[in-house]
């Protein structure tokens, strides 16, 4: 039997279609159906200049808004061949960590609201605030910050507004494990996400797993390796873990909270001083970036003329790892309540993910069977 | 009799069902920010469930995407009366950064179905959320039960 859940659903916060192959209460095999909150950013930002293209990019996505736009501004200072000044470098990073903190937390709560744990749920909600504050009072918005400009940040951060930041975190930090513990060691939560949702590491590289979902299944992959900053100021280490399953992706998340809240408070001690903002002026060429998002890797390709953006893409993360939740991790489950919750622990974030229809030369939706055969619509 | 019955009941209970009909989902987490304990939306008789069968408030997040364009008059049809729809929002209102040239956005979304009430902000914060849920909710709820459909 084929049972369709969403686009709307009580177990859903997005609008996404899962269409499940059922056997009793067995799925046997599942398919995901996207296109509801697709609003063709890509096209619009094509021929607009790149200072309105990155409040475009703010909003591909609300729960990692941020990382959109660093990735945009470092993507045309990558063009330029510049750097912004250390000061934005680390002020960078600390937003990217909060927003981490922030988008995990509410990654994790969704799933113990798919698993029925109310009482995580709401702890989830409850630790989270304190760095919603944080993040207002460092860039002045909750959520569509536009903090980043090309060329460094907005304005700088106060000394005070830094050394409240790092209250809350240390009071975050010292809450913190008092919860990790509950999901690590509660016998029940145990037996609701223990091998439930596996994923092989071979799975993962196929179908490739980025962010918490690939380390989740062993793929020791992160692109903050790679960041200049992240590189050579801060001493950190990429989490991962073997088993593949829900708790594994779950325990993921909140081990890599712990580390983004060592990086917070390295960056708060060491911030140099300096300018936060350095002009700098775009000549024509192509460039691409890629940064960890919370959800992974997401990575931006763009052309520019020194003045319009000509040609820009986007990938997200979360279109690799809905895949491979479709694909590996929704075979053979043992309830369709375990199902959603499986597609709840891939933290799953459709409106980053939806900037693409196929059409065929009709004007038909299709499937995508390989790049060879794509034409860009004009 | 049995309508203001339901009338009185349904002041103090409000169902909500959120529809992302494609926006970024920042106003879809300020929503979920609310059922927080800081907030705590319960407390005051709402409760988010994301049902359209059962809701009494609708929340519409998002600019009205290709495909909200005739789901979202059937969604709202499904939802039994009276019903109050809120927009959450500049996407709605207006289509905020998406509406330009070339896009595939429909907004605002009272073209499609009747709009109570308007929350501009992007995304607004949870707090307006709230109070424009409240000030609309079981007044509006109540006014439109006793009329006849
Ligand atoms: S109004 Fe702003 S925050 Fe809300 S969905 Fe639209 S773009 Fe996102």
């Amino acid at each position: 039997m084929i049972l369709p859940i969403g686009p709307i659903h009580p177990g859903l916060k997005e609008p996404v279609r899962l269409k499940l192959k059922t056997q009793g209460e067995k799925v046997i095999s599942a398919e995901i159906d996207f296109g509801y909150v697709h609003r063709g950013i890509e096209r619009v930002m094509k021929g607009k200049t790149w200072q309105k293209g990155i409040f475009l990019s703010e909003r591909v996505c609300g729960i990692c808004s941020y990382i959109h736009t660093q990735t945009f501004a470092e993507t045309f200072e990558k063009i330029a061949g510049e750097r912004v000044p250390l000061r934005a470098q680390y002020l960078r990073s600390l937003t990217n960590e909060l927003d981490r903190i922030q988008s995990h937390f509410i990654a994790n709560s969704t799933y113990f609201k798919a698993i029925e744990h109310e009482t995580l749920f709401m702890y989830m909600l409850h630790l989270r605030e304190p760095v919603m504050d944080a993040i207002e009072l460092l860039t002045g918005n909750r959520v569509n910050m536009g903090w980043n400009v090309v060329g460094g940040v907005r304005m700088d951060a106060e000394e005070k507004h830094l050394n409240s930041i790092y209250q809350i975190i240390t009071n975050l930090e010292a809450e913190y494990d008092k919860y990790v513990e509950m999901f690590e060691e509660g016998p029940l939560l145990g037996l609701r996400s223990k091998d439930v949702g596996k994923m092989s590491k071979k799975d993962a590289i196929k179908g490739r797993a980025v962010g918490p979902i690939g380390r989740g299944s062993g793929l020791k992959h992160d692109v903050r390796e790679d960041h200049h900053t992240y590189k050579d100021e801060f001493d950190w280490k990429v989490i991962w873990r073997k088993e593949g399953d829900n708790y594994a992706r779950t325990m993921n998340r909140f081990d890599e909270i712990s580390e983004s809240i060592k990086i917070i408070k390295q960056v708060i001690e060491n911030i140099p001083p300096g300018d936060v903002r350095k002009k700098i002026k775009i000549p024509a060429g192509y460039a691409d970036w890629r940064n960890e998002a919370p959800r992974g890797e997401v990575a931006y390709m763009a052309e520019t003329n020194g003045n319009l953006i000509q040609n820009i893409s986007i990938r997200t993360p979360s279109i690799m790892n809905i895949d491979v939740c479709g694909k590996y991790m929704l075979q053979d489950v043992a309830t369709v309540a375990d199902a959603v919750a499986t597609y709840a622990s891939v933290d799953p974030c459709v409106a980053c993910t939806e900037r693409v229809i196929i059409l065929n030369e009709k004007g038909e939706k299709t499937e995508f069977d390989g790049l060879h055969k794509v034409k860009y619509l004009q | 009799m049995l309508d203001a019955l339901k009338d009185v009941v349904r002041k103090s209970s409000i169902h909500v069902c959120l529809i992302n009909t494609g926006g970024c989902n920042g106003c879809d987490i300020e929503v979920v920010a609310l059922l927080s304990p800081r907030y705590d939306l319960e407390q005051y008789g709402i409760y988010v469930h994301n049902n359209p069968r059962e809701a009494d408030v609708l929340l519409i997040t998002g600019a009205v995407c290709e495909q909200w364009k005739e789901n979202l008059q059937r969604i709202y049809s499904k939802a039994p009366e009276p019903k109050v729809v809120v927009a959450i929002g500049n996407c709605p209102l207006t289509g905020d950064v998406f509406n330009q040239e070339g896009s595939s956005v429909y907004a605002p979304v009272s073209d499609f179905i009747p709009v109570d009430a308007e929350i501009p902000g992007c995304p607004p914060r949870p707090a307006e959320i709230l109070a424009a849920i409240l000030a609309v909710g079981p007044d509006a709820i109540a006014a439109k039960g006793r009329q006849k459909p």
